[in-house]
């Protein structure tokens, strides 16, 4: 009875699901203490560094919060995008390592759409879903292309994303930004041109700097959960996903189009990665800059692994990577440097890819349990 | 004689500057993914070993202590990408996401915290210095073959490397047990080879060579450690060695292809006229990914793996 209920309530279907929660929580565990022992390692204090971190993370409350907090939900939504390009295509087993190159596609794809002139003049309501659908359809085209590859070639997924993330990052920061998208010299700019005021993303929470990205990437968020769950175009991506292993055999035969599917997994993937893109030009920067820190979506890699594919595993990894990065601007002070949560960060994804060892432990603890209660109710009889 | 020898020679000089770390990369890639084990912390290793070997020879003011540090830092690299992958058989994109993630926020942490700069580390004992180098001068002045009269040690020993690593890898036990286990690991262990053994070794034997390409940067090239580094280098030795179809040789021929597309750009930048002048210095940069992109899809000839490259070893029970 209890099995049944758990299954309807919780949908699940292995016997110890709870353990899919279980590891990351231990792995993102693990490796604050790792991080601990790092910073007492050089010399400094573990305790003075985590509580500057958490202090301004944004996730409690305190002296600045307010600001802090809408930093925090600023960088989480383009760590949610990322993680769920990288989510998206895991569903379908495919390893995309692309985010990072969609991530810049969406980005210079905002800029010049933007500014460009036959749309700057368009309302705000007209021109800021243009933009959002020009950047999913440059995204998803530029991610495309690498499930076209898988599928109509066999090339390893893998390596054409990373391959694609130089090409674009060429592209764009050798060419375009310096070349026809340059903003005129008179102007003073560096990068190209300043986006219209109609591009910009509608503030939610002033005075802070907080936008409807949060909000845009939360329903997208639903939509690619109703998409996997609650559809038979993701419940056949979830099938490719799961029979990976034995070749695509079974999906075949099931009558499932295989390429296809794959090269669609690929536009979606890039499409939503290519939204932080978006939200990082139309809401933080307004221009694409000559030089553009990234980064965004190679965290989004650990971001989906840490939330395990699930779309409500990545808003929580998304949501705790933002705020250890709004976080890290403080620790500073404590004379550790802002890329300290990158170290936790890449701990957690090491104890993920160490995760038999992680469930190995477990179950050795659960069965231990079960030994001892076992032998405390018969007692006698053994 | 013509006067434009010297610059010929410094051009290929040059190009020999930018293939070493790139080919050690490549190589450690080609070592670790005939044994079936794929290593995309390449570019994190490198990363490592170049900040290692700056420390060590900054503490010691000798370059060769700082080539050992690098060394050692690449053992613990590639024992724990193996300990994640080949014990564990944890997916080993995963670890190699873990490893690139951790050094960036690692090095640029202890680069702080020793050096107390945000940016590069002092200058230190290295390798390229006049007198480190190894002179042959009765090479000077004749074409092509001047180029090799005044290299660094790190740049010979990466050409010499990949005749070595060819010898291992096609001619010796070693290298067949190597290649059987990144075929087919499961006919390989009936045959008596231990399968674990040989995929640590080489995992190992990648994760330093690999950190010789950092050091190549750090303590070759240059003589401090950037945070920039390693500059997408350990990505395009990973192209290299998918381009040179998983051997040495053809790393090595993949690589002298991407070189001349570099000099080419930087020969460009400067005194291109007409038609060349059109193409932006865009394509020239991210040529040598195009050019990895058309290898696989068959353009330049089919490039093909080790079978079982990339799929966790588990011993059948």
């Amino acid at each position: 009875m209890k099995d049944v209920l758990k299954r309807i309530v919780f949908g699940k279907r292995e016997k110890y699901w709870w353990m899919n929660a279980l590891v990351p929580l231990i792995s993102i565990l693990l490796a604050f203490i790792v991080g601990a022992i790092f910073i007492k390692i050089t010399g400094r204090s573990p305790v003075v560094a985590y509580k500057l971190l958490f202090g301004a993370s944004g996730l409690f409350p305190g002296p600045y919060w307010k600001s802090h907090f809408a930093e925090m939900l600023l960088s989480s939504s383009m760590y949610i995008a990322t993680g769920l390009g990288f989510a998206i295509a895991a569903k379908g087993g495919l390893f995309n390592i692309g985010a990072e190159g969609h991530f810049i596609v969406g980005g210079i794809a905002a800029a010049y759409l933007g500014y460009a002139k036959p749309f700057a003049g368009l309302p705000k309501f007209i021109h800021l879903p243009l933009i959002i659908v020009g950047v999913m359809l440059a995204g998803g085209i530029w991610g495309a292309i690498a499930g076209y590859l898988k599928a109509k070639r066999g090339i390893h997924e893998v390596i054409t994303t990373i391959m694609l993330n130089w090409i674009a990052l060429y592209l764009i920061e050798a060419w375009l930004v310096t070349g026809p998208m340059k903003a005129a010299v008179e102007t003073g700019v560096s990068g190209t041109p300043y986006i219209s005021l109609s591009a910009k993303l509608p503030k939610i929470f002033p005075p802070t700097r907080l936008n409807i990205s949060i909000i845009i990437i939360l329903a997208v968020t639903f939509l690619v959960w109703y998409l996997f769950y609650k559809t038979t175009f993701g419940y056949e991506i979830r099938t490719m996903g799961h029979t990976l292993i034995f070749g695509m055999e079974a999906p075949k035969a099931a009558g499932i189009n295989v390429e296809r599917r794959t090269i669609q997994t690929m536009f979606i993937a890039g499409a939503v990665a290519a939204l932080g893109g978006a939200f990082m030009i139309l809401g933080v920067l307004f221009q694409y800059p000559p030089i553009f820190e990234g980064g965004y979506g190679f965290d989004g890699i650990a971001v989906a692994l840490i939330g395990q594919n699930e779309p409500l595993g990545v808003i929580l990894a998304g949501i705790l990577i933002g705020a250890l990065r709004t976080g890290a601007t403080t620790v500073q002070l404590a004379h550790i440097p802002k890329t300290f949560p990158s170290i936790i960060e890449g701990f957690t994804v090491a104890f993920i890819a160490l995760q038999m060892l992680i469930r190995y432990w477990i179950m050795k603890f659960v069965m231990r349990k079960k030994k001892s209660i076992q032998s405390e109710m018969g007692g006698g009889a053994k | 004689m013509n006067s434009n020898i010297p610059f010929l020679n410094a051009s290929i000089a040059q190009a020999l500057d930018y293939t070493a770390p790139i080919l050690f990369a490549a190589l450690g890639g080609v070592m670790s993914e005939n044994a079936g084990v794929v290593n995309i912390a390449l570019e994190g290793m490198m990363r490592f070993a170049a900040f290692f070997g700056v420390w060590g020879s900054f503490v010691s003011g000798n370059a060769w202590v700082g080539l050992l540090w690098g060394v050692g830092i690449g053992i613990v690299l590639g024992a724990l990408h193996a300990y994640i992958t080949v014990k564990w058989a944890g997916d080993q994109i995963i670890s190699g996401v873990a490893i690139n993630v951790m050094a960036m926020g690692m090095v640029t942490y202890l680069l702080e915290s020793i050096f107390r700069t945000t940016g590069y580390s002092p200058p230190v004992a290295y390798f390229g210095a006049p007198a480190s180098k190894i002179h042959l001068t009765f090479l000077k002045g004749i074409p092509i073959l001047g180029a090799f009269a005044e290299l660094t040690i790190l740049i010979w020993f990466a050409l010499i490397l990949v005749v070595v690593l060819h010898f291992v890898l096609y001619h010796t036990v070693l290298g067949l047990r190597i290649r059987a286990v990144g075929e087919n690991p499961h006919a390989a262990e009936t045959l008596g080879i231990n399968v674990f053994k040989i995929k640590w070794f080489a995992v190992i034997a990648g994760s330093v060579l690999a950190a010789f390409g950092g050091l190549a940067l750090s303590l070759g090239t240059l003589s401090s450690f950037t945070n920039s580094m390693a500059m997408g280098k350990g990505f395009i030795g990973l192209a290299a060695m998918i381009f040179g179809k998983w051997t040495p040789f053809g790393a090595l021929g993949a690589i002298l292809i991407f070189a001349c597309a570099q000099v080419l750009q930087l020969f460009m930048q400067g005194t291109a006229t007409g038609f060349a002048k059109l193409i932006p210095l865009g394509f020239y940069l991210s040529l040598p990914y195009m050019l990895t992109i058309g290898a696989l899809i068959g353009v330049v000839g089919k490039a093909v793996g080790p079978a079982s490259d990339g799929v966790p070893y588990k011993k059948e029970s």
